[in-house]
């Protein structure tokens, strides 16, 4: 049971604080609600360029990792679909350089050239090296506008294309942050060797002050619903070919979430998941495959991907691949639910002894509405039954709702 | 009174001295080590068993680790379906790993359940079977997996590196190629198993809330098992370097380039590790390094560069890494000779002295923070035959390093004509 306190403050910053003596340590996550479904079409991949430039130095502070390196902090920081993220770690003596570093770039950064330049050759080279330099690299690059024809999860977060970080200007850059990075449109986690009334004295001193910004409203295009079976082939100079199928799912607050992530598990959690004993073990179709939820804010994917052993007729390889789901539906072991129960249990478990993610998963959860969920979730997963599964699946897994993706290699057969 | 609030960096208090829990040791009735240590809240552990069974022992490329990776593949009662489907039905968490010099297996798992992990760890680590038929889908597998990192140019040019450092010949250094996934049989992993994975070779390192009954546990699964003695043959490798210290890999149509910079070095077991240790922050070892504020912060030409400090039981080494478009490679390769050379002259300012001790002060908090941190560090300087002490001498020397000392270690060790330069790109 995690205990957590929550509050608000005038300007709508809303915090969440959970205390834990046994480590020496304070974590902080402060979640912005945008991402790069919040983007212009013709600007993607800002939200992530902007995380970047969050770090060249604010108002009153220069340069940000410096101070903090100096109070033995390290930090990080994640963009994607739905939202911005930034954490930090500072052992507790410190906590309130964190506070002071965090609430100047909520009040204001310091935008300059210098640091946009560089950032977009970072970028850039981040696009490179893990986009493009990858063998399947660029995969996720051709699924999303395959699956989503509207929505704006049409594109990655790195941005559709390279042109589109290059091209950022200044202004763009000054709009992006008042119309996005507000206290009313942040959620601060405090978690660890941190007592409520100073986690709450420290918020307010720090963040009180920042004044409330009209947040740019969030109009999302709703995608319309597939009505017919798409695929894509491509070919490309990779050891093997691979092969991703997705299918529509509803948001990550759905009633059928948990239902889907347990059908994940099913299918791939672990080394006796079905995907892997029947394709991987037995029929030796592929050298690897998996099974995952995006578990986007927005109607968000259920995804099934793998790499094809040498030799292997791709059509066959997917034909087993549906039948492995329509034996599931067919066919559930009590004992196997039970398992993926278990191990659900057990890895939410093993997650929360880590202050960090203590402190991502309460902020995330307050954007869902419900904070509760990281003592819930455990719950609701396990509060799923057979017979939801198999609803689950005769609703989501249909041909009409899926994308495929033949990721072909063109090196011949040795 | 808040509008008037000076936005100025609040009191930096020195951060508190890292207490390390000890260690509790106990032998099982076989004499095998047991170390235990004490934390965190939650009702679970991590059991690790660790093994003098990495490549270092190897006589074919690939049998370390294959040897390491088919222990779960089947056992005298168990299936490898059997087995991973108990491993899932418990949450039991497995790794399995086989690095250079140790080889093992870590469980993370609710206390609950620690009956069953270690009737299964017994399993594991002492009743594999080496099925031929999982043998021969693994190894297909594999050269798979293989095949997809050899058009990594980050794969290539580590490849490259550590056969650079430590010889063709070597464990150590020697690459792997499609022909050796083809090498091994079922026999061939049994001798390296009866050889290796012995109770007289192997060390268990727990951490966690521990269950209160672990210690007869273990004796009951593992106090009985005895350790032959089998002959084994000293190895007639030597670790060597190749002469050449300049290599470049061709690599058609790469979008960047892979650097990779170092040479072999002093491990934790010499006294000016320690100091090194410090030094490797100040060129590549954290986000505010030399290397990053320069080829990445200022110039922009990659998305990351760091340098790493190693140590291996027979030797340690030291690599700056990085992934740089085409264009600014050598730029990056200048620029990189140039921070060690200016580390090697100009005496590191008060400033930046000050942000390497408090950010590395910090570091040494987060290695001890939790049951799990704890267990690696302790692993970590328990294999070189070392203790606490290690730490606490680098907490000591973080505290006192003068820039003196920064120089006398850049000029010992980062001797530029001695640095091995391997380059993978369509240049």
């Amino acid at each position: 049971m995690i205990d957590y306190k929550r509050f608000s403050l005038d300007n709508g910053l809303r915090v969440l604080v959970h205390e834990d003596k046994s480590t020496p340590l304070v974590a902080m996550n402060l979640l912005y609600d945008v991402g790069s479904r919040d983007e212009d079409p013709a600007m993607t991949g800002m939200a992530h360029l902007f995380e970047h430039l969050m770090f060249g130095g604010s108002q009153n502070i220069p340069d940000y990792d410096t101070p903090l390196q100096l109070v033995g902090g390290e930090n990080n920081a994640f963009t994607n679909n739905d939202i911005t993220n930034y954490y930090l770690t500072i052992p507790s003596e410190n906590i309130e350089t964190g506070f002071w570093l965090e609430s100047d770039r909520m009040l204001e950064l310091d935008f300059s050239q210098k640091n946009l330049d560089t950032q977009k050759n970072v970028v850039i080279e981040e696009f490179n090296q893990r986009y493009l330099n990858q063998p399947y690299g660029d995969a996720i690059l051709k699924l999303r506008p395959l699956a989503y024809k509207i929505h704006p999860y049409r594109w990655p977060t790195i941005g559709m294309e390279i042109a589109h970080i290059e091209n950022t200007d200044l202004e763009q850059v000054r709009n992006f942050f008042f119309s996005h990075y507000a206290p009313n449109n942040a959620i601060l986690a405090v978690t660890g060797n941190i007592g409520y009334d100073l986690a709450y004295k420290l918020s307010q001193k720090w963040f009180g002050p920042i004044e409330k910004r009209e947040i740019q409203l969030r109009k999302m295009p709703v995608e319309p619903k597939q009505k017919q079976e798409r695929i894509l082939i491509i070919e490309k100079d990779v050891p093997s070919t691979a092969l991703y199928k997705v299918w529509h799912i509803g948001p990550r607050k759905s009633k059928d979430f948990y239902t889907l992530d347990l059908i994940s598990d099913l299918l791939a959690g672990g080394e006796s998941g079905r995907l892997n004993t029947n394709l991987v073990r037995k029929k030796k179709l592929f050298s690897e495959i998996n099974a995952y939820l995006t578990s986007d804010i927005d109607p968000g994917l259920i995804i099934i991907q793998g790499k094809l052993m040498k030799g292997v007729n791709i059509e066959y390889a997917e034909q087993s691949i549906n039948e492995v789901i329509k034996d599931l539906q067919k066919n559930i072991i009590k004992d196997e639910m039970e398992k993926v129960k278990n191990k659900f249990e057990s890895s939410t478990v093993f997650s929360n002894t880590s202050i960090l993610n203590k402190a991502a998963n309460l902020s995330f959860f307050e954007l869902l509405g419900n904070p509760g969920l990281i003592n819930n979730e455990v719950d609701a997963y396990r509060n799923v039954s057979q017979s939801m599964v198999i609803e689950a699946l005769r609703k989501y897994f249909i041909p009409s709702n899926c994308s495929t993706l033949y990721y072909k290699s063109s090196q011949k057969d040795k | 009174m808040m509008n008037n609030l000076q936005r100025i960096q609040p009191p930096v208090f020195p951060i508190e001295k890292v207490v390390i829990p000890e260690a509790k040791t106990f032998r099982l009735n076989n004499g095998v080590p047991v170390y235990l240590i004490e934390a965190g809240t939650e009702d679970i552990m991590r059991i690790e068993f660790t093994f003098r069974a990495g490549q270092v022992r190897e006589y074919l490329p690939l049998l370390s680790s294959t040897c390491n990776m088919m222990l779960s593949e089947g056992s005298q009662n168990y299936s490898s379906e059997e087995l991973n489907r108990l491993l899932d039905y418990y949450g039991i968490f497995l790794n399995q790993s086989a690095e250079k010099d140790m080889a093992g297996i870590v469980l993370y798992f609710m206390n609950k359940h620690i009956e069953k992990v270690l009737e299964l760890s017994r399993e594991i680590l002492f009743r594999p079977v080496f099925p031929e038929t999982e043998l021969n889908a693994l190894m297909k597998k594999r050269l798979h997996w293989y095949l997809v990192n050899r058009e990594k140019v980050q794969n290539l040019a580590m490849d490259m590196f550590f056969e650079s450092l430590f010889g063709k010949h070597h464990p150590y250094g020697y690459q792997v190629f499609e022909q050796d996934f083809e090498n091994l049989t079922p026999a061939l992993l049994s001798d390296f198993h009866l050889k290796y994975y012995t109770t007289g070779n192997m060390a268990v390192i727990i951490s966690g809330k521990i269950h209160n009954k672990t210690t007869d546990l273990l004796n009951t699964y593992f106090g009985n098992i005895g350790s032959k003695e089998i002959h084994v043959e000293d190895s007639h490798n030597f670790l060597k370097g190749e002469k050449e210290k300049k290599v470049h890999i061709f690599k058609s149509e790469t979008v960047q380039s892979a650097i990779r910079i170092g040479s072999t070095t002093i491990n934790k077991r010499h006294p000016d590790y320690p100091g090194l240790k410090i030094f490797d922050s100040f060129l590549g070892g954290y986000f505010g390094s030399r290397l990053m504020k320069n080829i990445r912060e200022d110039k922009g030409y990659t998305y990351g560069i760091s340098s790493s400090l190693s140590s291996l039981d027979l030797t340690g080494y030291k690599v700056i890494s990085t992934e740089v478009s085409q264009k600014n490679c050598q730029k990056t390769i200048d620029e990189i000779y140039s921070e060690i050379k200016q580390l090697q002259s100009v005496p590191v300012k008060k400033e930046e002295m000050a942000v390497v001790r408090n950010y590395m002060s910090g570091e040494m908090v987060r290695m001890f923070d939790g049951p799990f941190a704890l267990a690696e560090s302790f692993r970590s300087v328990w294999e070189f035959g070392l203790d606490n002490t290690y730490y606490y001498t680098l907490a000591e020397k973080i505290k006192t390093i003068d820039p003196d000392e920064i120089i006398e270690l850049a000029r010992t060790y980062y001797i530029i004509d001695e640095l091995y330069e391997v380059t993978v790109g369509s240049e």
